[in-house]
């Protein structure tokens, strides 16, 4: 299985379209709004921009990664009867499954790990190493309920139809989780949507590790609560999906 | 089952025993049994929709038989899969996108328990000067020996091949067919289903015929023909064309000019008649029936 992860890694660096979307995008608009917005003093955290950004682009790195890297693919391997052909060998429908999600979660480790270091390095943000650990794992595991949620469109749609509902679900969640404009500036109606959403708990959570305060239980509660039935509904998904027709 | 594999342990490579499987109304197999040595290079003949994909789908434990029993080598389908002693080509079975040729073998390798070293899987296919171009920038032909990689890394004792040449050019058949041919000469059991009946003639020792979910004719390319007999018996002749519909054996007459097409269900009788009698025939010529031919008549007799 090790090398079955290795496989499912590397043909997605070989793909120019997750590299620039979900590696490269990331660190471009960090870098960006960084220079223009970086020196700004959050008045309520007393952050500054260029560490609530490096946060809200991380996030939205992972978001993205983790979508991209389970949805389209693997709406093309049922399609294209690959999935057909890896059930007639000795791997088992939960070995598949598991490869898919371990390897979309390495994969958004580079994101959001070089989304962090043009932070450190151009903007010269600096956490104690407590803080790095868990902003790191904390936005590493939170992703779960992404994964799912790419696995089940995956699941679900053909892949023409697919890669739009990968893209909308993922620039929807990007945006209206206040990763892409914060959430003070959103109309009443669009804040109470974005509480509601796993995004914006999934960044609010690495917002508070990086102001040295503990996240909200609401926070964890709202991530955890999402992968649950995110993760339940990828499960019947799945086993829909590679029922033989 | 553990460190050596007990090759040739069952007396049959494939054993259906009077497997019936339906999709809700369709009964897509009725009763069927079919019992397949080892080393045996089987084809598998039917028009769509005889069957042929469910039986391939039972062997490979994808679809469980609603009642009778199917074993591969002795075991039960799904273990058999799982001991890689049985290994499949499946009708358009994709490819991961995005990953090369020789690493995709590799993933297939991995899987199995005792499985051929990927160089030599890339060998039988007749892949190695491809081993590191993408998968998705392959010929046809290419594709499709591929998919014979991924199967045949397993080392299995059975390979089934569901409708392999489908969507080849001739180049690309006669490459692939000469691939299956060296595999089947190293004595492993080859099952496919197929729609070319040239392929048949020239690649398989023992056809099976199927319609309708049964087995309606099963034996030798030559067998199959000679079931349905004979052939036909072609000369000119100028005179006399009345009395070829009463020759012994004739079953059908067709006269162009002076050119006269018998069929016959037995050749010799016919052309016996022929020398014996006074008609002023010449430039004869005697043709057995093709497998097209045969398995056209088989296959309208069974329905």
């Amino acid at each position: 299985m090790p090398h079955y992860i290795k496989i499912e890694m590397l043909r997605m660096f070989r793909n120019k379209r997750y590299v620039i979307f979900v590696v490269a995008f990331p660190v471009g608009f960090y870098l960006l709004y960084s220079n223009l917005w970086g020196s700004q003093v959050d008045k309520t955290t007393g952050l500054k921009g260029s560490v609530i950004l490096m946060v809200s682009m991380a996030a939205y790195g992972a978001l993205a990664s983790s979508m991209m890297s389970s949805a389209v693919p693997w709406a093309q391997e049922r399609q294209s009867g690959w999935l057909r052909q890896l059930q007639i060998t000795p791997l088992s429908g939960w070995a598949i499954i598991v490869t898919k999600l371990v390897a979309s979660l390495l994969l958004v480790l580079p994101s959001l790990l070089l989304v962090c270091l043009a932070a450190v390095l151009t903007q010269h943000v600096s956490l104690s190493v407590g803080e790095w650990a868990g902003l790191i794992g904390a936005m590493w595991i939170g992703t779960i309920p992404f994964v799912a949620l790419g696995l089940i469109i995956g699941s679900l749609l053909p892949p023409d139809t697919a890669q739009p509902a990968a893209m909308v679900g993922m620039f929807g969640l990007a945006l209206l989780g206040g990763l892409w404009f914060p959430l003070e500036i959103m109309p009443a109606t669009m804040r109470s949507i974005a509480r509601a959403l796993p995004s914006y708990d999934y960044a609010s959570i690495g917002w508070r590790i990086v102001a040295g305060e503990a996240p909200q239980l609401s926070s964890v509660l709202g991530v955890l609560g999402w992968g649950v039935v995110l993760g339940a509904l990828a499960v019947v998904a799945y086993r829909r999906a590679t029922v033989r027709a | 089952m553990s460190g050596t594999r007990v090759r040739r342990s069952a007396a049959s490579a494939i054993s259906l025993r009077s497997v019936s499987k339906g999709y809700g109304p369709v009964r897509a197999v009725r009763d069927l049994s079919l019992e397949v040595r080892p080393g045996e290079t089987v084809a598998l003949l039917g028009h769509n929709g005889a069957g042929k994909s469910t039986t391939v789908a039972m062997l490979l434990g994808l679809v469980g038989p609603d009642t009778g029993r199917a074993l591969v080598c002795g075991h039960d389908p799904a273990r058999a899969v799982q001991d890689g002693l049985i290994a499949a080509m499946l009708q358009d079975a994709g490819m991961m996108p995005g990953v090369r040729v020789a690493e995709l073998v590799g993933l297939a390798h991995r899987a199995y328990p005792s499985p051929l070293p990927v160089a030599r899987a890339l060998e039988l296919a007749g892949l190695t000067e491809v081993a590191s171009r993408r998968v998705d920038r392959l010929s046809g032909g290419q594709a499709q020996r591929l998919r014979f990689a991924v199967a045949v890394v397993a080392d299995p004792e059975i390979v089934v091949l569901d409708e392999p040449t489908r969507a080849l050019d001739v180049r690309g058949r006669a490459e692939f067919w000469e691939a299956m041919r060296a595999y089947a000469a190293s004595g492993r059991t080859l099952l496919f289903a197929t729609h070319y009946l040239d392929e048949v003639d020239e690649n398989a020792g023992r056809v099976v015929v199927m319609a309708k979910g049964r087995v309606i004719a099963d034996g030798t390319p030559a067998e199959i023909r000679g079931r349905v007999g004979g052939g036909t018996v072609r000369f000119s002749c100028d005179a006399g064309h009345g009395a070829f519909a009463a020759l012994p054996g004739v079953t059908g007459v067709e006269v162009r000019g002076e050119r006269v097409l018998l069929r016959t269900a037995d050749a010799d009788v016919t052309v016996r008649a022929l020398a014996a009698g006074v008609l002023p025939w010449r430039d004869l010529r005697v043709t057995p029936a093709s497998l097209d031919e045969s398995f056209l008549m088989l296959t309208e007799e069974a329905s």
